[in-house]
């Protein structure tokens, strides 16, 4: 009983961050068709800005909130240092500008900061565990389950109930044509940057709570995890996103339990081999989004 | 002349120049930059024979230079140094050692069956597909390099391999990298895989089989990558995975797209110039490294300038320098002008 | 209301509109009529700020809109309905009907009582507003763009080939709704193919050949003095 509740909670809690990185390139993904290479930089940049307000002396949530606002800053500041100026030239364009703008924060913050870890301040409860029915259970994980339900209900609303949704959700299916109905296209893409900047901070914060240091390559990993999720889910389908993430997380956690450590080595491989193939089978990974579309 | 001819004579010339000009100076530094520059060349030039015909972005290249660099490291290293080097080696693999120049032929080989065995079903996809699984592929390789440690010693540092590479070896294989890379764009394949990328329907309907076109310039850019990465572990003569990853990654395709992806002109110019920047920025660096008073390393600063530079080709000139025609052409073309104007 | 000045539009090195002038007073319903290929459907997108003009004007209500965006021609007061048919196919028929008010979303009001009156006009849409638009027929699908362009309140629709591809029962219910809202005295831009029909309804027409404007005149004239298929055709 102990074993299945805390298996449960591993995967909800790892698929819940998986879910929410995945959301947050699937929303740009799904408007523009492009990947943003530097979206894993947006973590990183929450995972700073704790750092160095943390000699500050604010309370913890101000810090918080301040590492969410410069996340959305920072994705806001990709839009128009990486995609706008080169939008309409050609899709590889678009790619290498935004891997050169993710290699450009990650030196800047190699620089200008260190190559060292550095410790983040985190509030106690992000170090302390309690026991569900046997189970010894980091309180940080059930912070993550409530965190990812609340945001992905949230997210859900804002798409569904909300005409800003609606219309991104539109742009994201026919970008001229909600345009001809008055969409206005640059404001809805920075919006689209903006809450994947959120996004990202919220899976900064929760993620660095896990590991209590940030370096310049912390966002390398959040990426590949949030490529997988996507194509496991399907690159353009926002609930795909989701459970790619949930999907991804429970194969991890399953071969975390079951595979021996030489062959945990190579979990890279494998789930990066399972992309590929999936791929292959579905070059609009498993879930199909919306039928059409094209870029500005 | 015909103008392919102009374009080969040309760029050789190029890497002529800059290999004897180094070598006369005289000084050791720049004997090894030259040397670098010219490893470069192989990697860069291979990448364009993937890149330039079938405009897809591959970011999986330098994985195959690492298939070439360890290939080579297997079959070079003394067999006396393979028990500290490489302990846990299969056994029929220790006593195998062979010339390095039969090795390098090996590690572009094993690269380039590597590529053709896996890389087919993969050219059907375009786009952002495209690029996620040549990412994919890219940590596949990684993952498999910092973990086969019987062939690879791991993450750690595989050292050993006999320093056989020079000045004139690396500019001889760059000679021939450009001369395939021409050969292969003039060619029936490389002249369909260009009309593709143009319109994929179009060739299609020509009766181009799009997807086989790319594999042949894909096991070509791998061949070409192995080759290189044999090169340079003759050079380096000890390294880790990490050499074979995205901070490398992003160094050729500076490289490449600066220069102009389309273009083998564009692939020569652009490794010259992001070298020639990359070896002066690293010299600031540690000018200012060796000047600051106890405030720290400079690191980074390289990568940043090289960032900047790429995000403002991609805004000024998306084609980079020679974003559409080879040197040959342009010569040819200035030519004809001023004949007809006199 | 809408005047369209030597009008010349560029695709690549290719000039597919060379120079054509035309104009709709209010109230009017005009139609451009030509083959396919002739430069309609690039007329069309280039007013409503799809594509850029390579020279000439186009003004809408004393106004300048050539060199306008997509999203600043519908805020003036032109809405369009390409020939694509462009349904959002995720989102509901309600949804869709609410992005054809976007640009009035703060005027909630304004929208209900427009919305009643689309329902009137389409009542299918009234029944089907909680299905996915990609999940209509064909003729539902074009009743719902325009009902859609509608929601933004125009003072100038552009209709690009409602008919195409529909069944001709179809066809001719379509028809007849672009003529009611003819009579509600919106001023109506409609390109077609089907010729007849669309001169039925027509006060005006423009026949557009190979990038310019060939002949025109009131839906009678064109009918009595143009050798149709000549034109039409290609011929």
């Amino acid at each position: 009983m102990a074993f299945t509740i805390q298996f449960v909670i591993d995967v909800l809690s790892l698929g819940g961050a998986y879910a929410l990185m995945a959301l947050g390139l699937v929303i740009i993904y799904g408007i523009l068709r492009l990947v943003n290479f530097a979206y894993g930089e947006l973590i990183m940049v929450a995972g700073y800005t704790l750092y160095l307000t943390g000699g500050s002396g604010l309370p913890w949530i101000v810090m918080a909130v301040l590492a969410l606002a410069m996340a959305v800053v920072f994705g806001i500041f990709t839009d128009y240092a990486a995609f706008r100026p080169v939008r309409a030239k050609s899709v590889t364009a678009v790619l290498i500008t935004s891997f050169a703008f993710s290699n450009l924060l990650q030196n800047a913050a190699l620089l200008f900061i260190s190559p060292r870890p550095r410790y983040v301040p985190l509030p106690e409860i992000f170090s302390q565990t309690v026991v569900i029915a046997g189970a010894i259970t980091p309180v940080r994980n059930l912070l993550t389950i409530a965190a990812s339900i609340v945001l992905l209900a949230a997210v859900a609303f804002l798409m569904r109930k909300t005409t800003l949704g609606i219309a991104m959700r539109a742009a994201a299916s026919n970008f001229t044509m909600a345009r001809m109905l008055g969409v206005p296209a640059n404001l809805i893409i920075s919006l689209a940057f903006a809450l994947s900047g959120f996004l990202a901070g919220v899976v900064g914060i929760l993620w660095i709570g896990r590991i209590g240091t940030v370096v310049p390559g912390i966002g390398l990993e959040p990426l590949l995890v949030a490529f997988i999720a996507t194509v496991i889910g399907g690159m353009r389908s926002l609930p795909g996103a989701v459970i790619g993430g949930f999907l991804l997380a429970f194969i991890d956690t399953t071969l975390n339990y079951t595979l021996s450590q030489d062959l945990l080595k190579f979990r890279d491989a494998f789930t990066f081999g399972l992309v590929i193939l999936i791929l292959l089978w579905r070059p609009d990974g498993l879930i199909k989004g919306p039928a059409s579309g094209q870029r500005t | 002349m015909k103008p392919s001819h102009l374009t080969a004579l040309v760029l050789l010339a190029v890497i002529v120049i800059i290999g004897v000009g180094s070598h006369l100076i005289g000084i050791r530094l720049y004997d090894r930059i030259a040397t670098n520059l010219m490893i470069s060349l192989v990697l860069v030039v291979g990448l364009q024979t993937f890149m330039g015909n079938s405009g897809l972005l591959s970011f999986a290249h330098i994985g195959f230079m690492g298939l070439g660099a360890y290939t080579s490291a297997v079959l070079t290293i003394p067999s006396q140094m393979k028990g500290m080097a490489l302990p846990d080696l299969y056994p029929f693999l220790t006593a195998v050692e062979v010339s390095p120049l039969l090795a390098m032929v090996a590690g572009g080989l094993v690269a380039a069956a590597v590529a053709a065995a896996i890389a087919y079903p993969l050219m059907r996809l375009s786009d952002a597909a495209a690029v996620i699984t040549s990412f994919a592929l890219l940590v596949v390789l990684y993952t498999v390099m910092n973990n086969w440690s019987a062939l690879t010693n791991g993450p750690r540092t595989l050292f050993g391999l006999p320093r056989t590479t020079d000045l004139p070896t690396a500019a001889s294989v760059a000679v021939l990298a450009v001369i395939a890379a021409l050969v292969f764009k003039e060619s029936r394949t490389g002249k369909l895989l260009r009309a593709s990328r143009e319109d994929e329907v179009a060739a299609a309907a020509l009766g181009a089989n799009i997807p086989a076109l790319r594999w042949r310039a894909f096991i070509l850019a791998a061949f070409l990558a192995g080759v290189g990465g044999s090169l340079w572990g003759h050079f380096i003569t000890s390294f880790s995975p990490k050499a074979f990853y995205l901070k490398e990654t992003f160094l050729i395709v500076t490289m490449l797209v600066v220069g102009g992806a389309n273009t083998v002109t564009g692939a020569v110019v652009g490794t010259v110039l992001i070298t020639v920047a990359y070896e002066g920025l690293r010299g600031t660096e540690s000018m200012l490294n060796a000047t600051s008073f106890g405030a720290g390393q400079v690191i980074g600063l390289t990568e940043i300038v090289l960032a900047l530079a790429m995000i403002a080709v991609m805004i000024l000139k998306p084609g980079g320098i020679f974003p559409s025609r080879e040197i040959g052409d342009i010569l040819a073309r200035l030519r004809a002008r001023k004949e007809t104007r006199s | 209301m809408l005047d369209v000045r030597d009008l010349s539009v560029d695709y690549g090195s290719i000039r597919a509109v060379r120079g054509i002038s035309f104009h709709l007073a209010k109230g009017e319903l005009v139609s451009l009529l030509g083959a396919n290929g002739a430069g309609k459907s690039t007329t069309l997108k280039c007013i409503a700020g799809a594509l850029k003009a390579s020279g000439g004007s186009i003004t809408l209500g004393g106004v300048a809109i050539t060199a306008s965006s997509p999203e600043q021609v519908v805020r003036a007061g032109l809405a369009t309905v390409p020939e694509t048919r462009d349904v959002f196919p995720d989102l509901t028929v309600a949804e869709n009907l609410m992005l054809g008010a976007y640009i009035h979303r703060r005027d909630r009001a304004g929208n209900r009582d427009n919305l009643e009156r689309v329902h009137t006009l389409f009542p299918r849409l009234a029944e089907r507003k909680h299905q996915a638009a990609g999940t209509l027929s064909g003729g539902e699908q074009q009743m719902l763009v325009i009902a859609r362009a509608l929601m933004s309140r125009p003072t100038v629709l552009l209709l690009d080939e409602p008919s195409l591809g529909l069944a001709p029962a179809i066809v001719d219910r379509i028809f007849e709704m672009i003529d009611t809202l003819k009579r509600t005295g919106l001023t109506i831009f409609l390109v077609e193919q089907n010729v007849n029909q669309a001169l039925a309804l027509a006060d005006r027409a423009y026949v557009l050949r190979l990038g310019k404007i060939v002949a025109s005149g009131t839906a009678d004239e064109i009918r009595s003095t143009t050798d149709l298929s000549a034109h039409y055709l290609g011929g």
